[in-house]
């Protein structure tokens, strides 16, 4: 963490932090570069697309949720409320300008996330008085409570939906707003503010001895989870028509089966099963209505081998998964010596 | 200079006084002990020190600063820090980072400021992994600082929290058994340490413990709590000859 050397570890070759966050962008932005390609020389369809489309804003959902469930330590079961907040903010945005699409789409996300900020304070302060299954049910009521008044407002569109928002969410937006989750998360966490969360998962009372503002960190940390749901609604809302019932509990569910079974507290659990879990029902859809069971057993089973998820709490860090490689290499042709500087 | 000043402090717990005028001046660097029989009233008086519990009645003065309102993270800012009878690590993080989390209100930068990577964010963590491996320092513990805390064995898990607790730059600490399940080595360990803390920090200690002879070897003072209530206070010598704190421990001999 920050670069800083452990005591004892083999010198590696992406010891500076800089060249760290250089590798991590470069590689990041090398991705990107590749998905974009494929998109638009046609190599890939346009269903896959979308498909590539829907896993980007999962993982941001599963991501975002996962800073207030795993590293929190809280247990909110509303995330599709504010998905939604932030969906209906970004797409009337987006209906109400006329600007181009490069300028209007970035903006209208930004302000999905602002929305889902807002109502995740406003939300957070009152409901973060409780835990675990208080909170689950709080959470869960204020979710519904929002779908519900967005499906009675006029300039939502009501039960019927809102239609005719412009198809923005490309392959790369996508991928973009991704990576800026992921590095706003992951830098949070590794971070004073980041400590502070964590210690009160662990301990609470600790927290508060050590001077720790339990309330403030509870409430920042999940009003910034919201607004990444925001985030991820804006995606969302410019794929497709917005239905107030897309929104409900089980969408809530969905993303925190995610983030359970990638594992609370780790970053790449997370990608990994939003991936899985969004892929995994289109692969079935030969087995017509025995996919859902089929899903459900590949849950259950995770669940009874590995309680903790995929990836427990294990995060990975793309600089030091090279390093190992390359060291691993350097001890292969210089022998054991080749590993010791 | 008097640091801390408790005032008539008392709280009620339905019907049952658990302390009851319960006064204490501190000087700054004194060493105090609190003792008494198990459920006596010592961690209820710590809890009301830290604004856990809220008193009935009295006053708590941190020099001349009054703390009795603050929430309780407020009262470890304001100089006040304490460690746990059970322990309370952050246990799934590294011991370094339980020191920083303690450090936390003595960093300085912002939510965007770490999101960015400013050069503030840089300059104040390398700052704090310093002080945190000089105070992992002081309690022997420097060599761990990338364990995790879960992980460390029982007695260091204790000094951990020593630790933590002088993190936040407190002007009162407060021990709440220390020694418990220390072996006899580790103990004796103690005692030097806790010398070394006061007279490098300049903090005062008040410390509960069960073990007279680290009660008796470090304290300048010491306090005897039964039912809430002092019933003796004096050096260690005075304590150990008094026939009521006998009583209290031992009860009274029969056909006296």
């Amino acid at each position: 963490m920050g670069g800083v050397k452990k005591i004892g570890e083999p010198k590696r070759l992406f010891s500076s932090t800089w060249s760290r966050y250089l590798l991590n962008v470069l590689s990041a932005a090398l991705l990107c570069l590749a998905l974009v390609y494929l998109s638009v020389s046609r190599a890939i369809t346009p269903y896959t697309s979308s498909l590539i489309v829907q896993i980007g804003y999962n993982i941001i959902l599963a991501v975002s949720l996962n800073l207030a469930a795993g590293f929190l330590g809280q247990l909110p079961l509303g995330h599709a409320g504010f998905m939604s907040v932030g969906a209906y903010a970004a797409a009337l945005f987006t209906k109400s300008m006329d600007l181009p699409a490069m300028l209007e789409f970035p903006i209208a996300i930004a302000l999905g996330g602002v929305v889902a900020f807002l109502f995740g304070i406003v939300i957070g302060l009152p409901a973060l008085r409780l835990r675990g299954d208080y909170l689950a049910i709080i959470t869960l009521g204020f979710a519904e409570i929002i779908r519900v008044i967005i499906n009675n407002l006029e300039f939502t569109g009501g039960a019927i939906g809102l239609r005719g928002i412009p198809r923005h969410s490309t392959i790369a937006w996508s991928f973009v707003w991704v990576f800026v989750t992921i590095y706003a998360i992951s830098t949070l966490i590794r971070s004073r503010h980041g400590r502070a969360i964590l210690s009160i998962r662990e301990d609470e009372i600790a927290a508060e001895a050590s001077g720790i503002s339990t309330t403030y960190y509870k409430v920042i940390a999940f009003a910034i989870s919201a607004a990444f749901a925001g985030v991820a609604g804006g995606l969302y809302a410019h794929t497709t028509i917005l239905l107030p019932s897309n929104f409900g509990f089980m969408k809530s569910a969905e993303i925190l089966v995610m983030v359970v079974l990638g594992g609370l507290g780790s970053i790449l659990g997370s990608v990994i099963s939003a991936t899985v879990l969004t892929i995994l029902p289109e692969l079935l859809r030969g087995f017509k209505e025995y996919r859902m069971i089929v899903y459900a057993l590949v849950l259950i089973l995770v669940m009874i081998f590995k309680p903790s998820g995929l990836c427990g709490r294990y995060d990975f860090s793309l600089g030091s998964g090279i390093d190992r490689v390359f060291a691993a290499i350097r001890a292969k042709i210089l022998g054991k010596g080749g590993n010791a500087k | 200079m008097t640091v801390l000043d408790i005032h008539n402090l008392g709280i009620n717990f339905g019907g049952l006084q658990a302390v009851d005028e319960f006064n204490l001046a501190v000087e700054s660097g004194e060493i105090v002990g609190l003792i008494g029989p198990n459920g006596a009233g010592k961690t209820t008086i710590f809890n009301l020190l830290t604004n856990v519990y809220k008193p009935s009645r009295g006053s708590i003065r941190l020099t001349d600063e009054d703390t009795l309102g603050k929430s309780t993270h407020a009262v470890a800012q304001s100089g006040i820090a304490r460690t746990f009878q059970n322990i309370r690590l952050f246990k799934d993080m590294t011991v370094i980072d339980n020191v920083k989390v303690a450090l936390h209100n003595g960093m300085r930068y912002t939510i965007a400021e770490a999101f960015f990577r400013m050069p503030r964010y840089w300059r104040e963590e390398r700052k704090a992994r310093k002080t945190a491996l000089e105070l992992l320092d002081v309690l022997g513990m420097r060599d761990m600082a990338d364990h995790t805390a879960g992980s460390l064995p029982y007695g260091a898990q204790r000094r951990l929290e020593i630790v933590r607790a002088l993190a936040t730059n407190p002007k009162v600490l407060l021990l709440d058994e220390p020694a418990a399940g220390m072996n006899p080595s580790e103990t004796a360990e103690l005692l030097p340490t806790l010398k070394d803390i006061r007279d490098r920090f300049g903090v005062a200690i008040i410390l509960i413990e069960h073990d007279m002879s680290l009660v008796m070897n470090i304290c300048e003072r010491i306090l005897v709590l039964n039912y809430g209530l002092i019933i003796a206070e004096g050096t260690p010598e005075e304590i150990k000859n008094n026939p009521v704190v006998i009583e209290a421990y031992l009860g009274q001999q029969r056909g006296e």
